[in-house]
């Protein structure tokens, strides 16, 4: 279908709304380029003012020294296991968690909403939260991760009410039919309730791929912590003034621009070659729950 | 934002450091103690957080193997990160978990308080230290000053040697040549002089007016030939008196000058973001970039350009100036003499990071004399101390025939020594044997030094952290403003009164308590 005649209004919406696009794009393409062009520069052309939009010459040594460094790719693997192994644990524990809560004939449903949602208003603090993990032993292992956010009090009511928003005919025509409990949970629940159960996989993922203040803090063997971390230390390297207060010494190697860029790039490469295949998801998953037709 | 919010975290420590500290008391028995009646062949047990932790070394390398046989110890080294070491360690610490032996980076009077440090009897450091705590007093007496609290030293100070040098003044010695000029500016004259010159000739010779002064980085040397760099809340000593250094009637005049210079057009007007755009903190760009011809806050080892042998290619940001400029030179300079005779740049001071001992080790004598003989040994062998320094020779560093080093770049790992165990537990630099380690670095050093400023050594006060980021603020804007001419030259009275209604005042009095303190006997 083909629309003729715009009104002069409908016409300034169009190019409002695509300038104010265009220019979202650039000013995200912008900083990318930037990154690109001075990961593959030497260091006189990254020294030099103005934007580092396309390489004009190149120096491929920020990118040596980042395969050189075992570490990267050591911390790369820690973060693909606490993904993995953390997102898993939360798909299934949340989805546990929010079928007998959407259910009406669970006794005392109120008082166990309740206690749950009571969790996200109060939190023990850092310092408890460092003292619990050290107690039950989880230091320095990829547990003090992954149990401690495992189940999100969010995601596990936004579970609850997709569940509780499935037709309760289904479950009855099924028990009809002979099925049990677990077969319902396993064969109609389940399979309903697909697209929640990617966004809480998503929203997890996303979550543990970011995380680096809980690996600063559990984590004392360097080849245990996560990629982020590890970024972190290479990319502020060498920025503060001593005189701020901070020790620097002459003798520590500080790293090269090119190489904390070369590291930018090779640690988001894989997320930019997932993200558009996952981004349907992110934007299903948000509109889920909202309205109800 | 998040500093704040541990900021929060860490005056919630005291109580909770101290729970923790009765409950690890009562719970299970430390293992660390040394059992009833224990063979006192067996190894001291050391927790060990003394050093910078760059990397985290590795605890079967031939330097941890070495250090252990010679003093019949096992370390248990914690590692840490060293861009975040506070925020780490006070979860630590308010957690029950302290180590024996640490860097002292909070303040002394905080982790007494909180049961994380104990004293050092003095007695100890000459039994067992003498040679060190000799260092100290021929370097420095002073400094013990900073580790004392109501009389009694909780922690070792230790010495930054490049901290004894002022932060250098570098000049662009092409420019200075092309516009005429063959002697290295000296006074604050002869400073304007030469940046008029700099704005108005075109040094760089590209046929445009694109050519200033300096920038933000030489600001302070302007106002150190006032008397004081004053920088944020940094204070100054006036007759044994500790007072800020911003309010100072010394600065109105500097900041005249300064003004009036950036009318001239000789201060570049992107002062305010600041020369350096990113990166190493002393790499400055409009420098490299022929913006400015003058410039400063690096280091004599940052800027060196005297080579020492073939393949040495001078310090880091002279070789990134070289990169950009092929053409230009540069040269050594002195900050400006001011119209009373007053020069310096500022300098970090030698003042460094403190170690001290936690109770839990001070109860254990052979802990306490472990870890001062440690000590003593990096001040008496030499070999002792390059090894645990800078690494193992042959792999880090090879003697040359003079004592002096030269370290070996391991190509593949730049924290290869770090992990083969150097500078773990070497504890502090010796400023005696950096000296002679490095020689020429420091020969050259010596022939660029010029007058400094090193940092009143102060106590610091919870005044001090309630108001300075609003003092910060205030003194960082004002300056601005009067620089570029937003405000008038005058206002500067009024600035003063803001300053010291807004804290500056209660802070001057509280530092001045806590200072007496401090020194007392």
């Amino acid at each position: 279908m083909k629309i003729k005649h715009r009104s002069w209004s409908d016409r300034i919406y169009v190019t409002f709304a695509y300038t104010v696009l265009v220019l979202l794009c650039v000013s995200i393409i912008v900083p990318m380029m930037q990154v690109l062009t001075v990961s593959v520069s030497p260091v006189e052309v990254i020294n030099s003012y103005g934007f580092h939009l396309f390489p004009t010459k190149f120096d491929f040594s920020g990118y040596q020294e980042v395969f050189r460094k075992s570490i990267i790719w050591t911390a790369y693997g820690n973060t693909i296991i606490r993904t993995v192994l953390g997102t898993a644990l939360t798909v299934i524990l949340t989805f546990m968690g929010a079928y007998p809560l959407s259910k009406k004939s669970l006794p005392h449903r109120p008082f166990w909403t309740a206690l749950i949602v009571f969790t996200m208003f109060f939190s023990g603090g850092l310092i408890p939260s460092y003292m619990l993990i050290k107690n039950l032993g989880l230091m320095n292992s990829v547990w003090a991760l992954v149990l401690p956010g495992v189940v999100s009090v969010f995601l596990l009511l936004i579970v609850r009410n997709f569940i509780a928003a499935l037709p309760e005919s289904l479950e009855e025509s099924a028990k009809i039919d002979g099925a049990g409990e677990l077969y319902i949970l396993w064969k109609i629940i389940m399979p309903l309730s697909m697209p929640i159960l990617a966004t809480v996989s998503l929203y997890s993922a996303v979550g543990h791929w970011n995380a680096w203040f809980d690996s600063m803090l559990y984590i004392q063997d360097e080849h245990k912590q996560v990629l982020q971390l590890i970024l972190r230390r290479i990319v502020i390297d060498g920025t503060l003034d001593p005189s701020s207060g901070v020790t620097d010494s002459m003798d520590k190697p500080v790293n090269t621009e090119s190489m904390k860029m070369a590291t930018l790039v090779v640690s988001i490469l894989p997320i930019i070659c997932i993200y558009p295949f996952l981004q349907k998801y992110f934007v299903k998953g948000t509109m889920l729950g909202s309205v109800k037709g | 934002m998040k500093r704040n919010r541990l900021g929060k975290a860490g005056s919630g420590l005291a109580a909770i450091a101290l729970l923790a500290g009765m409950l690890s008391a009562c719970g299970e028995p430390d293992s660390s103690k040394p059992a009833e009646g224990a063979d006192s062949s067996e190894p001291v047990q050391l927790d060990w957080l003394a050093y910078n932790s760059y990397a985290q070394p590795d605890p079967n390398s031939n330097i941890f193997k070495m250090v252990e046989d010679k003093f019949n110890a096992k370390f248990n080294v914690w590692y840490v990160d060293a861009q975040q070491w506070n925020d780490q360690v006070n979860v630590k610490f308010a957690a029950g978990e302290i180590p024996d032996v640490l860097q002292i980076r909070e303040q002394i009077p905080k982790y007494v308080a909180n049961g994380i440090l104990a004293e050092i009897p003095e007695e100890d450091i000459q039994k067992y230290a003498p040679t060190y705590a000799k260092v100290i007093d021929e370097y420095d007496a002073s400094l013990w000053n900073t580790v004392k609290y109501e009389g009694k030293i909780y922690g070792l100070p230790a010495i930054n040697l490049n901290g004894d040098y002022a932060q250098s003044t570098i000049w662009r010695k092409d420019w200075l040549d092309k516009v005429g000029i063959d002697k290295i500016p000296e006074t604050l004259d002869e400073f304007e002089t030469a940046l008029t010159k700099f704005r108005n000739e075109d040094p760089d010779g590209n046929g445009k007016k694109d050519t200033y002064g300096m920038s933000d980085y030489a600001i302070p040397y302007v106002l150190g030939a006032f008397g004081m760099p004053a920088n944020g809340t940094n204070y100054v000593m006036k007759d044994g008196k500790i007072e800020f250094a911003a309010v100072q009637p010394e600065m109105k005049k500097a900041l005249a000058v300064l003004h009036d210079w950036y009318e001239k057009e000789l201060i570049d007007p992107e002062f305010i973001t600041g020369e350096n755009t990113g990166g190493y903190w002393a790499d400055s760009h409009a420098f490299y970039n022929n913006r400015i011809g003058l410039t400063g806050n690096g280091m004599f080892y940052h800027w060196r350009n005297e080579l020492f042998d073939s393949e040495d290619a001078g310090g880091e940001q002279y070789q990134n100036f070289k990169k950009a400029q092929p053409d230009g030179e540069i040269a050594f300079g002195v900050p400006p003499v001011g119209p009373d005779g007053q020069s310096g740049a500022p300098q970090w001071g030698v003042n460094s990071v403190p170690i001290g001992i936690s109770p839990k080790a001070a109860e254990d004598p052979r802990k306490v004399e472990l870890f001062l003989s440690m000590l003593e040994t990096s001040f008496t062998d030499y070999d002792y101390y390059l090894t645990v320094f800078r690494g193992e020779e042959g792999l880090d560093w090879k003697k040359n025939g003079d004592g002096s080093i030269t370290k070996i770049k391991d190509e593949s790992d730049a924290n290869a020594s770090f992990k083969r165990g150097a500078q773990v537990f070497n504890i502090m630099e010796n400023p005696a044997y950096g000296k002679k380690e490095l020689s020429k670095l420091y020969e050259f050093g010596e022939s660029v030094k010029t007058k400094g400023y090193p940092p009143v050594i102060a106590p610091a006060v919870d005044s001090l952290s309630q108001y300075s980021g609003n003092l910060l603020k205030l003194q960082e804007e004002t300056y601005t403003k009067i620089i570029i001419g937003e405000q008038p030259v005058d206002s500067f009275d009024t600035f003063v009164r803001n300053f010291m209604d807004n804290g500056g005042s209660q802070v001057e009095q509280d530092v001045n308590e806590a200072y007496r303190q401090m020194v007392s006997e």
